[in-house]
């Protein structure tokens, strides 16, 4: 087996291990914040890139100003998300599965609604920077290069926020222990709002970096959210540097089980990977044991 | 004193009325004809097709196809005179909501016939409650004889996976690209593999790579390096996706890549990107250069929707020509079975010339296909037609 095509792999599975990872930080956040499984995720991505996409090809802004209307697209949906239907559901005591029933429904509706404002089309972004790098055989897109480091630094930007900022470490307190939260006056409400903003910003920002390498249409959503939810799962699903280790893992996975195996057996053998990992490490590869409640 | 004789020199009175009359005739005849729109009670068939869901990407184009050609047919008369309703229903790209909408088309509504589906699963769901009703159901995609031998009030507009696959290997064959790697994905394209396997002996050629990928893949440079690992002379790329078309430039694949009609849409081709280049597929309806089969329907869609329409948009409209001139035939009170029966025949339709009383319902053969290259993101009709 040529070394070229192992090398290929590697690339391949990092490329798409951070794809995963962008969705999964984003499911992180959201469930770090409020508890929440998102299972709309995904549509944050499709929706900022959309909004990016007719704001640079549509209305001929320059990039950089059609990719930040892109993220409050997905900022603001979040937003509006938590103010219509969490906030009033939190308010009656919704149960978790409630919360799993809301996002799912609204993944339907928000796919629904990019194709019926977007219509069927796939569209691409332009690459930060055009062409491939070539080392050792094989081939990365100098986009991806990019991915790989703007997604490290998102990701460290949250860490930072959340271990160093007291807005940070207010919003995972709000909720961990909401009541507890309120008695030393921190606005749970406020914090979640926060979160969801901060989820819907990062997952714009998702959707924005991967459609220079695969053309986004309405019906990517429920794909991505799948994925980055498995990476987020792997990692420990509160912890978004926990999203990107269980997202490169999982690309690598994938891509090397491709190699080593005839590739209609790639995804199964992935995903029985996945579940001795899971087994093995229930909380996740560095997610710990976290306390009930809130 | 009176002459035995008229001094009068002009025409006498019935003279006059009888020339002005056939000046006013003459002049009459002289107008263009205008053909008088449909009126009176609409003459209703059904469409269930999937606007929304997955299958959205085909549903759509498909009703764009079915409402033109219902507007050009209302436009010149319509059936007899009378104009033809069309009872649309969305499916959802979903088998199971499929069936509940062809209830309501059939025994509620009570539609003549059925225009649908778009997906394999809905078709054979549906197939047995209007064959059962003998409805004619005008199909997008199917399963074939094997499933549906029995059905014989189904009728297929789009060719079968078997036909699919000689067109891409026939192609090969008769350009000498004898090492052939292929790349697909794990719905659409592993339809037409499954057909594909086992004729590379026929055609005289060498598969040398089969690499497979999830319809969900965001990356399938690994299985497009494995392809180029196999040295081939082509690669046949099969998926309704840009990404393996991106992958395969990606890894200096740069071998002539051959790939099915259900990829060749200016959405995919958009996609594709700088991958969009040297590229064949055998095609029906080649919009930028049709056949003077093809001409009105091109012009009828391209004035309705400023665009050019792909073979999607020219089967739905085959679906309703052809309905309407056997409703014409046999009138809209004929029983199903009478409809089902007069439907079974050849027909030159937009796409391609049909044979409806084939054994597949559909009759279909390699003679149909019109050979497109995309060049830089652009079609140009090749002069090749496929050797038997």
């Amino acid at each position: 087996m040529p070394s070229s095509l192992i090398l290929q792999a590697v690339l391949a599975g990092i490329t798409s291990g951070f794809v995963y990872a962008l969705i999964g930080v984003g499911i992180a956040v959201i469930f770090r914040g409020s508890h929440i499984v998102n299972a709309m995720q995904g549509e944050f991505a499709v929706v900022g890139a959309l909004v990016a996409v007719f704001a640079s090809a549509g209305a001929g802004l320059p990039l950089p100003l059609a990719a930040t209307l892109g993220v409050a697209a997905g900022a603001g949906l979040g937003v509006l998300i938590d103010l219509l239907f969490v906030r009033p559901m939190k308010r009656r005591k919704a149960s978790e599965e409630s919360f799993l029933l809301l996002t799912i429904g609204l993944a339907f509706t928000l796919s629904a609604g990019a194709l019926y404002f977007a219509g069927r089309d796939s569209h691409l972004l332009p690459p930060i920077v055009e062409g491939v790098y070539a080392i050792g055989g094989a081939t990365i897109p100098n986009h991806a290069l990019w991915l790989i480091a703007l997604a490290v630094a998102v990701v460290a930007a949250l860490r930072l926020f959340y271990r160093r900022t007291l807005l940070g470490l207010s919003m995972a307190a709000a909720s961990a222990d909401p009541d507890g939260a309120t008695t030393i006056g921190i606005d749970v409400n406020r914090a979640r709002l926060l979160t969801f903003l901060l989820g819907g910003g990062v997952g714009a920002v998702a959707g924005i970096l991967v459609s220079p390498l695969i053309a986004m249409n309405y019906h990517m959503g429920i794909v991505y959210t799948l994925k980055g939810f498995a990476a987020a799962i792997l990692g420990g699903i509160a912890n978004p540097l926990g999203a990107v280790v269980g997202g490169i893992v999982l690309g690598l996975l994938e891509s090397l089980a491709a190699v080593g195996f005839p590739s209609g057996y790639r995804d199964g053998v992935a995903m029985a990977l996945l579940i001795v990992i899971m087994i093995v490490m229930p909380n996740g590869l560095i997610g710990r044991a976290g306390r009930v409640g809130g | 004193m009176s002459l035995p004789y008229s001094t009068d020199r002009r025409p006498s009175r019935p003279a006059r009325f009888a020339s002005m009359t056939l000046a006013v005739l003459a002049a009459v005849a002289a107008l263009p004809v205008v053909a008088q729109p449909a009126s009176g009670a609409p003459i209703r068939i059904g469409a269930l097709l999937s606007i929304t869901g997955g299958l959205a990407s085909v549903g759509l184009p498909e009703r764009e196809g079915m409402l033109v050609a219902q507007k050009v047919l209302n436009a010149r008369g319509g059936i007899n005179g009378r104009p033809l309703e069309i009872v649309q229903e969305d499916d959802a790209s979903s088998p199971d909501s499929a069936i509940s909408k062809i209830n309501n088309l059939v025994h509620t509504q009570k539609v003549k016939a059925i225009i649908g589906t778009s997906g394999i699963a809905q078709t054979v769901a549906v197939g047995g409650i209007t064959q059962k009703a003998q409805v004619p159901l005008m199909a997008f995609t199917g399963l074939g004889p094997p499933v549906e031998k029995e059905r014989t009030c189904v009728f297929h507009l789009t060719p079968a996976q078997a036909l699919n696959a000689r067109g891409l290997l026939a192609y090969a064959r008769d350009n000498k690209l004898s090492k052939v790697g292929v790349l697909h994905d794990s719905g659409y394209g592993q339809v037409i593999w499954n057909a594909m396997k086992g004729l590379d002996k026929e055609f005289g050629v060498e598969i040398v790579a089969v690499e497979k990928f999830d319809i969900a893949a965001t990356d399938v440079t690994t299985q497009a390096a494995k392809v180029k690992a196999a040295a081939p002379d082509t690669v046949i790329v099969m998926s309704t996706a840009s990404l393996p078309f991106r992958a395969v430039r990606q890894v200096k694949l740069d071998v002539p890549m051959i790939s099915v009609h259900g990829s060749s849409t200016y959405e995919t081709v958009k996609a594709m990107g700088d991958a969009a280049d040297n590229i064949v597929f055998p095609e029906f309806l080649i919009a930028e250069n049709p056949l003077p089969t093809q001409k009105e329907f091109v012009d009828a869609y391209q004035k309705e929707y400023g665009k050019l329409p792909k073979h999607f948009s020219a089967a739905a409209w085959d679906a309703v020509m052809s309905l309407a001139e056997v409703l014409k035939k046999v009138g809209p009170d004929a029983p199903g079975d009478k409809l089902c029966a007069e439907m079974r025949r050849p027909y030159q339709g937009a796409m391609a010339k049909y044979d409806f009383s084939a054994a597949d319902m559909g009759g279909l053969t390699l003679d149909g296909f019109n050979y497109a290259k995309l060049t830089q993101g652009k079609y140009s009709r090749l002069a090749y037609r496929p050797a038997r």
